[in-house]
């Protein structure tokens, strides 16, 4: 076989401690059609970032059509023949579609008054392959948000690449949409190289040749999309450090039966630049119980979570009660102080602020009956004690997520919002997690968990809500899983059965 | 002593009162820069009020400055607050906040030289510490001595406030994260409003003790601002300890500089600027993954 | 983290013929008219109003240099006052050699072009509300080096009249100065009008509004954001060239944050065309210079609160007064 067109080596990036993508190895060849999956924080992102250029790797060598391009700039990167698209449509709004192929086609003079008639063609040509000729005078701002992605990849097309970057294309298409984006990548020149992430895993299937599977910024195993979907260690990474196969029972069925909701959620629709991310979500969290909220990557947990908090906007239609209180016109400190509490995704804790300080901050509010125990609530975390005078970056992964979590407890919420807790954490935490977030359940709060780890929600939850393309598909207690472990893997895996193109 | 004494400290110590009183109101634009996201035009302004403030009240005697001081502070937080209220309907909109807080200082400015005239007034310091003593050879104004004792307990009372205290926590939680700030329970808005009123309260403080050193005049506004603004981007905006390193900093090229090489200031500080900018430049890009 | 400080720049070019109400023909007829209307004026007022309209013409070739980079490459400049004080001074400093008018123009826009180029290197790092920051403490430095080194010190300089043509008389009237800066203004009106139709200032406002997809289509965007900002410095020197020919006099003063800030709220009031940040510069010299005199000074207040309407006013509606425009997203 002929060298490969790209070649990572060892590549990595680092951010201080932490190993965004750590010493990953990758041959590319001229016509591969290849994908790279993982969970959140897998590193995808950041590894299409180093081979564009828009970030420089901190090790390896990364090597294109015979040079070492690991310094150079991501314009003379573009210029080899490198192309690439974004996770959320990067297109000059104001400019029309065409304008904005006509950015890229290469070959044209600077001085230029009027674009040549050949770059114009070729502009056309690239609209006609995503079929957007009919939209080519409309402004980019004018566009629907599918069309936006694919004006994006005719940007990427018109530079005339040898290699084609495309960061979650399908991230907010219709099933519809996807099937023809699945189709355009498909009938692409053989000649073209893809490298592409996503989430959508039958998308994935549909268009790619080969997988690689990346966890924690490392290499898990590479593969065709059927030896991937059977590989052991991927239904792990996925599913989290062990499959539930025996949650263990505890004393959760007496406080099952109590309360009446105190977290109400109706029609919750929100969306991101235009693209649906949730549709009707409706859920009910009563006192004293956990609710799970799972789901693949890039299935809306996160959005959920920070439409609830206030975080994020909620479209119109949306209700959020809490104890019967409307909170949808309410702002993220109205919904704290009305008794939300959350611990967000990555943490969000405050950078330059010491773990003392952390902890003043939060007070709940006078008006409210339910009071705190500050000591109460730093024994639960005795790790905390010992680390008061500390900045979040000298904190390890767990302590942090114990300083978020008592950062949310200090002002005594009646509901909790989890999300992703057990990213990035060693097995013994998460156990230890575990315990607390029972513990929080069994004084009261209703919680809410949106988990990737499909274990940890087993062991906490009471009942699990199954997110998958915007919507609640399932939603089932945790006994039921008990019964049939392995009736939740489909919907948060790699699909068993053999993708059909609809 | 004798050998430690010469012109070149002499002059670095100028810079050292220079500086801090840069710093005490820089530190207000770097707060109110990095908290409230308002790049506030208007606060060359508000130290020009001070120091017109400090001309209008000051007796000689000590009467004049404490009054001068207790308006300064009704005066600064009355106009911060002003002008948090002015630019509360124009958030997000940086360049039309821009646009606002200039065309306040520039009225303001048409107002000042309407009220007090077009040539420089100078503010004598209170009798009491109007001479000089003499360290080794030279002599050196008391007050200028006595302003950079003030000044450095300005800076402590700063960092403590910034560094140490719940107020200074919540304001770098707002720093941080606004978002989850807010999530947190705290008030953004009250937060915003309130760094803006304590910046203008530091920086017409400023005003009326720095009067007997930059004098008020036309014009001062603008070459405070310029200075301000220098240190805010050469600090880092949001910084506490970086503005007073850059202000420390460009008090010692305004003096020292000027010394050494004369004419050269508007070049060394343009350079500090490139330097900075230089190293930030891959962060300051806009699109770019952090 | 990104801020975009950029109203959305708006094509000037082909789209204005598809949205304005007017037909084209209306148009160039309006256009004539204006043009009748600016060639008659010395004829028409007295020397006074003559003068001031001769002003408002350089800041409106001020307000150019400033459009290019506010409402093409999306960077907010307060420092262009620094290149038309390093254009008047050399205009200066020449015309000791030559009163030729157009020499003067042409070594002015050079060297504020060169001043532009090396400041740039500065000012092209930063972004948002940090490049204004820069870009107004470098007008500020040229200002305080302008005091310590230029010729003539804080006092300034003055300079013959000028000569339009050879073999012409120096002009003094202020009716053929304001003829010749007219004349002056035109060519260079032509000039930029043909600038910001080329591929060059597609990719500026590709720029503007995605940097890291021009990036990503192979382009150098800081070289380019680079070069725009040295032409900004040449068409600013050019109104330097100008404004010698007007007042005969040039001072430190001149680099005042002012000017700078007239001409950035005049790019603004035009909301992405050059038509209208012309119109917007002639707006505020009259509120200035013209509605100050009425009410016996107070320009500044004046200029104040003309800024305060800009910030507060729905930027659309107003372009919508100087400027005709095409639909725009909400």
């Amino acid at each position: 076989m002929s060298s490969p067109l790209l070649r990572l080596e060892a590549v990595s990036r680092s951010y201080g401690a932490r190993h965004a993508v750590d010493e990953v190895s990758l041959d590319l060849h001229s016509g591969a059609r290849h994908a790279i999956i993982g969970p959140n924080g897998a590193g995808k992102s950041t590894l299409l970032h180093l081979i564009a250029g828009s970030l420089r790797p901190t090790g390896g060598r990364i090597h294109y059509a015979g040079h070492d391009i690991g310094r150079w700039p991501a314009h003379r990167r573009a210029r080899a023949g490198i192309a690439r698209t974004w996770q959320h449509p990067a297109l000059a709004r104001p400019l029309t579609a065409v304008q904005n192929v006509l950015l890229a086609v290469p070959g044209q003079r600077l001085t230029a008054i009027r674009p040549q008639p050949r770059a114009v063609a070729a502009a056309h040509t690239a609209l006609a392959q995503v079929g957007l000729t009919e939209l080519a005078e409309r402004t980019a701002a004018q566009l629907a948000y599918g069309d936006q992605r694919r004006l994006d990849i005719a940007v990427a097309l018109a530079a005339q690449p040898r290699l084609l970057l495309l960061d979650e294309p399908s991230a907010g298409l219709a099933t519809s949409e996807v099937t023809r984006l699945a189709g355009l990548i498909r009938t692409l020149p053989a000649d073209i190289a893809v490298l592409l992430v996503d989430h959508n895993l039958d998308f994935v299937s549909a268009v790619a040749n080969t997988v690689t599977v990346l966890h924690h910024g490392q290499h898990i195993t590479t593969g065709t999309p059927t030896e991937i979907r059977d590989h052991p260690d991927v239904r792990r990474v996925y599913l989290g450090t062990d499959t539930p196969t025996s949650p263990t029972p505890d004393s959760r069925a007496t406080t099952a039966a109590v309360g009446t909701p105190v977290l109400r959620v109706r029609n919750l629709q929100a969306g991101y630049t235009g693209a649906p991310v949730l549709t009707d979500i409706t859920l009910d969290v009563p006192a004293g119980q956990v609710t799970a909220v799972v789901g693949r990557n890039g299935a809306g947990k996160t959005t959920l979570i920070n439409t609830i908090a206030g975080l994020h906007p909620a479209q119109p239609g949306t209700e959020i009660l809490l104890h019967g209180q409307p909170l949808t016109g309410y702002d993220a400190r109205r919904r704290a102080r009305a008794g939300l509490g959350t611990v967000p995704q990555g943490r969000r804790l405050f950078a330059g602020l010491t773990v003392e300080e952390h902890l003043t901050l939060p007070r709940p509010h006078p008006t409210r009956s339910k009071t705190v125990d500050t000591r109460h609530v730093l024994d639960l975390f005795p790790a905390l004690a010992q680390r008061r005078h500390h900045q979040p970056h000298q904190l390890s992964g767990g302590e942090q997520q114990m300083l978020a979590l008592a950062r949310a407890l200090l002002a005594a919420p009646d509901a909790l919002l989890l999300d992703e807790p057990s990213e990035g954490l060693a097995p013994a935490v998460v156990g230890q997690l575990a315990t607390i977030i029972t513990s929080l359940a069994a004084t009261g709060t209703a919680v809410l968990l949106a988990e990737q780890n499909l274990a940890l929600a087993c062991q906490v939850a009471h009942d699990i809500a199954v997110l998958d393309r915007t919507r609640i598909v399932r939603h089932i207690t945790t006994a039921d899983i008990r019964e049939d472990p392995a009736e939740l893997h489909d919907p948060l895996t790699v699909p068993t059965t053999t993708p059909t193109p609809s | 002593m004798g050998g430690l004494v010469t012109p070149y400290t002499i002059t670095a110590l100028d810079g050292v009162a220079y500086g801090l009183l840069l710093f005490t109101i820089a530190a207000g634009l770097t707060l109110i820069v990095g908290v409230a996201g308002v790049f506030s035009m208007a606060h060359g302004t508000l130290y020009l009020a001070g120091a017109y403030l400090a001309w209008h009240l000051a007796d000689g005697g000590w009467t004049g400055l404490a009054l001068a001081l207790a308006a300064a502070v009704v005066v600064g937080v009355l106009g911060g607050a002003g002008l948090a209220a002015a630019v509360r309907p124009l958030t997000d909109r940086p360049l039309d906040q821009v646009l606002a807080t200039l065309g306040i200082a520039y009225i303001a400015a048409d107002q000042f030289s309407a009220v007090f005239g077009a040539e420089p007034r100078s503010v004598d310091p209170p009798r009491a510490v109007a001479g000089s003593i003499s360290l080794g050879d030279y002599q050196y104004p008391i007050y200028r001595l006595l302003f950079i004792a003030i000044g450095l307990a300005v800076v402590a009372a700063l960092f403590w406030l910034v560094e140490r205290s719940r107020v200074g926590a919540v304001v770098r939680a707002v720093v941080a994260d606004p978002g989850m700030a807010a999530a947190t329970g705290l008030r953004i808005g009250i937060v915003r409003t309130s760094v803006l009123a304590g910046g203008g309260a530091l920086a017409v403080t400023a005003g009326v003790l720095g009067a007997p050193v930059i004098g008020p005049a036309p014009g001062v506004d603008t070459t405070i601002l310029v200075y301000s603004l220098i240190v805010c981007v050469v600090g880092g905006l949001g910084s506490i300890r970086g503005a007073l390193l850059a202000a420390l900093g460009v008090g010692q090229i305004l003096t020292l500089g000027v010394a050494i090489v004369p004419g050269a200031a508007a070049f060394i500080l343009a350079a500090a600027m490139l330097a900075v900018l230089t190293v930030r430049h891959r962060t300051a890009l806009p699109g770019r993954p952090s | 983290m990104t801020t975009t400080l950029t109203p959305t720049p708006v094509p000037t070019g082909t789209s204005t013929r598809r949205c304005g109400r007017l037909p084209s023909w209306g148009l160039s007829a309006v256009g004539a008219l204006g043009l009748a209307a600016a060639g008659a004026l010395p004829w028409l007022v007295n020397a006074y109003v003559i003068s001031l309209a001769a002003t408002a013409l350089v800041m409106a070739v001020l307000a150019m240099s400033a459009q290019l980079l506010v409402g093409w490459a999306g960077l907010a400049p307060l420092g262009q006052a620094a290149y038309l004080v390093v254009g008047a001074y050399t205009a200066a400093s020449i015309a000791t050699a030559t009163s030729l008018g157009p020499l003067q123009l042409l070594a002015a826009t050079a060297a504020g072009a060169v001043a532009a180029a090396v400041t740039g290197l500065l000012a092209v790092r930063a972004r948002g509300t940090t490049f204004l920051m820069v870009t107004f403490g470098l007008g500020e430095l040229v200002h305080a080096a302008a005091n310590q080194w230029a010729p003539g010190g804080s006092e300034g300089v003055h300079a013959p009249p000028v000569v339009a043509l050879p073999g012409l008389p120096p002009m003094v009237r202020p009716g053929w100065v304001y003829l010749y800066v007219l004349a002056c203004t035109l060519v260079i009106g032509v000039a930029v009008a043909i600038l910001v139709r080329t591929r060059f200032a597609l990719l500026l406002r590709g720029i503007a509004a995605h940097e890291p997809r021009v990036q990503a289509a192979g382009h150098h965007t800081g070289w380019m954001l680079l070069a725009a900002y040295t032409l900004a410095g040449g068409i600013a020197g050019a109104a330097g060239a100008l404004a010698i020919a007007v007042t005969r006099y040039v001072s430190p003063a001149d680099a005042a944050m002012g000017i700078s800030a007239l001409a950035l709220a005049a790019a603004l009031i035009g909301s992405g065309s050059m038509t209208g940040a012309c119109a917007g510069a002639i707006l505020l010299v009259a509120a200035r210079d013209w509605a100050s005199g009425l009410l016996g000074g107070h320009g500044p207040t004046l200029l104040g609160l003309a800024f305060l309407l800009l910030a507060y006013l729905p930027r659309h509606r107003l372009a919508g007064l100087t400027t005709r425009f095409p639909r725009r997203r909400t």
